[in-house]
C-alpha cells in the first residue's frame, strides 16, 4: 500500500470509528490518572451505573433514526416502576411486576405513537404531553410519597449472574436486540430509510406510520424494563424518579455517533457513547472533582458531541455531492 | 320549533340548578377558603406535608376548603399561582416557600390586596411580616452532629451528601454540621462533598464510586434521608455494615433502616406536626383569634433507642405496613 493510500485508510476508518477511539482514549486517560480505575469493581461499578440509562439510550437511538424521540421516557419510566413495585407488593409476583413494568411502558408509547403517527402530531409534542401525563400518574397514584419495604423485587437490580449484575445482563441482552434489529431486519431498514427521507421511504412502498408505531412500542418495552430494573436498584418505588434520563439517554445515543436528523446511528455506537458518558462521571467522582464542574464538563461535552454530529453530516454530504458532481460532469459529457 | 324549545328547556334547568346552588351557599356558614401552594409535589417531603394538610384540614376543621397547587420547584410558578389566590379572592394562602427572597415580593402583593399569608415549612425574609410555622435546619442537622461528635473515631474519614445546589435547607443544616461536628473535630477528612439533589439513587452512584476510592469510609453525613438510604444501599452491596449514617427528615425508610441497625440517626421534620401548626395558625387568623405568630416545631432526634414510637406514627399514618 502507498503511503497516500495508507494515509486515506488511516482517515477512513478513524472517521468511521471515531467514537470507540475516544473511548478508548478515555479509558487510556482515566487509567492513568486513576489508579483504581480499571480494577474489575470499578469497570463493574461503571457498567453498574450506566445499564438502565443505555437501555433507554438504545430505544432512543431506535427512535431517533427513525426521525422521532421520546421525551417521555424518563417519567414512564418512574409510571412503569411504581406500578410495578406496587403489583410485587400487591401479589408477590416477580413474573406479575416485571410484566405490568412492560406493560405500562408498552401502552404509554402505543399512546405516543398514536398521537404521532394518526394526528401528525410533532413527536416533540407528543411526547412532551405523555411526559406530563406519566409523571403526574406517578405522583397521582404514590400521593408523591416513595414506597418501600418492597422485599424480594430488589433481585432484578441488586442481584448478579456469575460476577455481572444483572441490570447489565439486561443492558447487553437489550443492546443485541437493537444490534441485530437495526442491521439484520426489514424493520431495521425501514427505519434507517424513514429517518433518512420519510417521502422517498413512502413511495418506496414503507408503510411510514407502521414502522413509527412499532419503533414506539419498542421503545416502550425497553422503557419498561428500565422502570423495573431502577426501582429495584433503588430498594423503593420513586414517583420522582428519571426526572430527565431521556435527554441522558439521548445524549449517548448522540454521543455514540446517531444523527439527530435521522438515518445515521447504530447500537455499538450507543453503547460506546453511554460509556464514555458513565466513564466521564466515573472519573469525575473518582478525581474529586466539585459538583458544579461536572456539570460544566459534562455539558462541554453535550455541546462537542451536537458539533461534531452536525459537521461530519456536513462533511458526508459534502462529499457525496462532490462524488454526484463527479459523475454527472465527466469528461466528454459535457 | 323543537330545538327552540329544548334550548329554553335547558336555559330553565340551568338557571332552576344555579338558583338551588345560591340559596344553598347562602344558608351555609361561612367556608374559609385556604390555597395551599406547595413548593414542589414532586418532592416526596413537601408532597408529605400536602397530603399531612389535606387530612388535618379534613379531619378537623369542617369549615374550611384547602387547595392544593404545585409549585414545580420553580419560583415563577408560586408567584403565578400566589397572585391566581388573589385574584381567586382565597381568605388565605399558606405558602411553603421555595426561595426566601424570591416569594417576598408576591407574598407582600398578595397581603396588601387583603389576602392573609401564612408560611410553612420555611420563611420568607419579610422582617416577620407573615406569620409562620417552620423548623430549624440548623437544629435539625446539629443535634446529628453532636451525636457524630461522640461517635466518629479518631481521625475520620466521611463524606457529605449535599441538597440541590442554593437550597436553603441543605446550605443550613450543613451549617449545623459545620459548627457542631467539623469545628469541634479537625481531625475528621471530608474524604469528597457532592450534590446528589436529594435522590436516592444519585447518592448511591456517589457512594458505589466512593467506596472504590476511598476504601474505608467511617461515616455518611447527608443533608437528608434519601440520600443517606441511598448511599447504605451502596454499603449494602459492598458488604460494609460497620459505617455510621445521619440524615434528616425521619422518614418510614430511615427509620426503618435505624431499627434494623443500619442507619445511625435522623431528626424528625414531622409533616403532619408541621401541618397541625399550619392549618391551626392559619384558622386562628382567619376566625380573628390571633394575628400573628412564628411557631417553630421541635426536630428530635430519632436513634435506635427511641426509634420504634416513630415507627409506630409512621404505622399509624399508612407509612408503614
Amino acid at each position: 500500500m502507498s503511503s497516500p493510500d495508507l494515509v486515506n485508510t488511516i482517515r477512513k476508518y478513524s472517521s468511521r470509528y471515531s467514537i470507540y477511539l475516544v473511548l478508548a482514549a478515555m479509558i487510556v486517560i482515566s487509567s492513568i490518572i486513576s489508579p483504581v480505575f480499571l480494577s474489575t469493581l470499578n469497570i463493574t461499578n461503571i457498567s453498574r451505573q450506566i445499564s438502565i440509562t443505555t437501555i433507554l439510550a438504545f430505544g432512543a437511538t431506535i427512535l431517533i433514526i427513525a426521525g422521532l424521540l421520546d421525551l417521555s421516557a424518563g417519567s414512564v419510566l418512574a409510571l412503569a416502576g411504581v406500578l410495578s413495585v406496587a403489583s410485587y407488593k400487591a401479589t408477590g409476583s416477580l413474573a406479575l411486576a416485571m410484566a405490568v413494568g412492560l406493560a405500562v411502558g408498552v401502552v404509554c408509547n402505543i399512546v405516543n405513537g398514536i398521537i404521532v403517527t394518526r394526528f401528525n402530531t410533532p413527536p416533540f409534542i407528543a411526547t412532551l404531553a405523555m411526559q406530563t401525563v406519566a409523571r403526574g400518574a406517578a405522583l397521582q397514584y404514590t400521593s408523591g410519597q416513595n414506597i418501600y419495604q418492597i422485599g424480594n423485587y430488589v433481585v432484578f437490580g441488586q442481584s448478579s449472574v456469575g460476577p455481572i449484575p444483572t441490570p447489565v445482563l439486561f443492558m447487553v441482552g437489550i443492546g443485541v436486540v437493537t444490534w441485530y434489529l437495526l442491521r439484520h431486519t426489514r424493520l431495521g431498514r425501514s427505519l434507517y430509510a424513514i429517518g433518512g427521507n420519510a417521502e422517498a421511504a413512502r413511495a418506496s412502498g414503507i408503510n411510514v406510520n407502521a414502522v413509527k408505531m412499532k419503533a414506539y412500542l419498542i421503545n416502550g418495552v425497553f422503557v419498561g424494563i428500565a422502570g423495573v430494573l431502577f426501582m429495584s436498584r433503588v430498594n423503593a418505588g420513586l414517583p420522582n424518579a428519571g426526572i430527565m434520563a431521556e435527554f441522558e439517554a439521548m445524549t449517548s445515543a448522540i454521543i455514540g455517533g446517531t444523527s439527530f436528523s435521522g438515518g445515521i446511528g447504530t447500537a455499538s455506537g450507543t453503547l460506546a457513547g453511554a460509556f464514555i458518558m458513565g466513564i466521564l462521571n466515573n472519573i469525575m467522582n473518582l478525581m474529586r472533582v466539585q459538583s458544579y464542574m461536572q456539570q460544566i464538563v459534562r455539558g462541554a461535552i453535550i455541546a462537542l458531541a451536537v458539533c461534531y454530529d452536525i459537521y461530519s453530516k456536513k462533511k458526508r454530504e459534502a462529499r457525496k455531492l462532490g462524488s454526484r458532481v463527479k459523475s454527472e460532469f465527466q469528461p466528454g459529457q459535457a | 320549533m323543537k330545538k327552540l324549545i329544548g334550548v329554553a328547556l335547558a336555559f330553565l334547568v340551568c338557571c332552576s340548578f344555579l338558583t338551588a346552588a345560591v340559596g344553598v351557599a347562602g344558608a351555609q356558614e361561612k367556608v374559609y377558603r385556604i390555597a395551599y401552594i406547595a413548593r414542589a409535589q414532586g418532592d416526596s417531603f413537601a408532597a408529605w406535608l400536602a397530603n399531612a394538610i389535606r387530612d388535618e384540614v379534613a379531619r378537623n376543621y369542617p369549615d374550611v376548603r384547602v387547595d392544593v397547587f404545585d409549585g414545580q420547584s420553580r419560583n415563577e410558578v408560586i408567584t403565578a399561582h400566589i397572585e391566581n389566590a388573589v385574584v381567586n379572592r382565597y381568605d388565605l394562602i399558606l405558602l411553603q416557600p421555595l426561595d426566601s427572597e424570591a416569594q417576598v415580593a408576591p407574598a407582600m402583593a398578595a397581603m396588601d390586596a387583603g389576602v392573609k399569608v401564612v408560611t410553612v415549612n420555611n420563611r420568607i425574609n419579610d422582617n416577620d411580616r407573615a406569620p409562620a410555622v417552620d423548623a430549624d435546619p440548623v437544629e435539625q442537622a446539629a443535634r446529628n452532629a453532636r451525636l457524630a461528635r461522640e461517635q466518629v473515631p479518631q481521625n475520620g474519614r466521611v463524606v457529605v451528601l449535599m441538597g440541590p445546589a442554593g437550597n436553603m435547607h441543605s446550605d443550613m443544616r450543613r451549617v449545623g454540621w459545620q459548627k457542631e461536628f467539623f469545628d469541634h473535630r479537625p481531625d475528621v477528612v471530608i474524604l469528597d462533598e457532592q450534590i446528589a439533589n436529594w435522590n436516592k439513587d444519585e447518592a448511591m452512584r456517589f457512594m458505589e464510586d466512593w467506596i472504590l476510592t476511598y476504601g474505608k469510609i467511617d461515616a455518611i453525613i447527608s443533608m437528608n434521608d434519601n440520600m443517606a438510604a441511598g448511599a447504605l444501599e451502596a454499603t449494602k452491596a459492598a458488604g460494609i455494615s460497620d459505617i455510621l449514617a445521619y440524615g434528616v427528615d425521619g422518614t418510614a425508610e430511615a427509620c426503618l433502616l435505624i431499627r434494623d441497625g443500619v442507619m445511625t440517626s435522623t431528626t424528625l421534620q414531622s409533616a403532619y406536626e408541621l401541618a397541625e401548626k399550619a392549618v391551626g395558625l392559619a384558622y386562628d387568623i382567619l376566625t380573628g383569634k390571633k394575628e400573628h405568630e412564628i411557631i417553630m416545631v421541635d426536630c428530635p432526634l430519632i436513634t435506635q433507642e427511641n426509634v420504634e414510637e416513630y415507627i409506630e406514627v409512621h404505622r399509624r399514618a399508612g407509612n408503614i405496613q
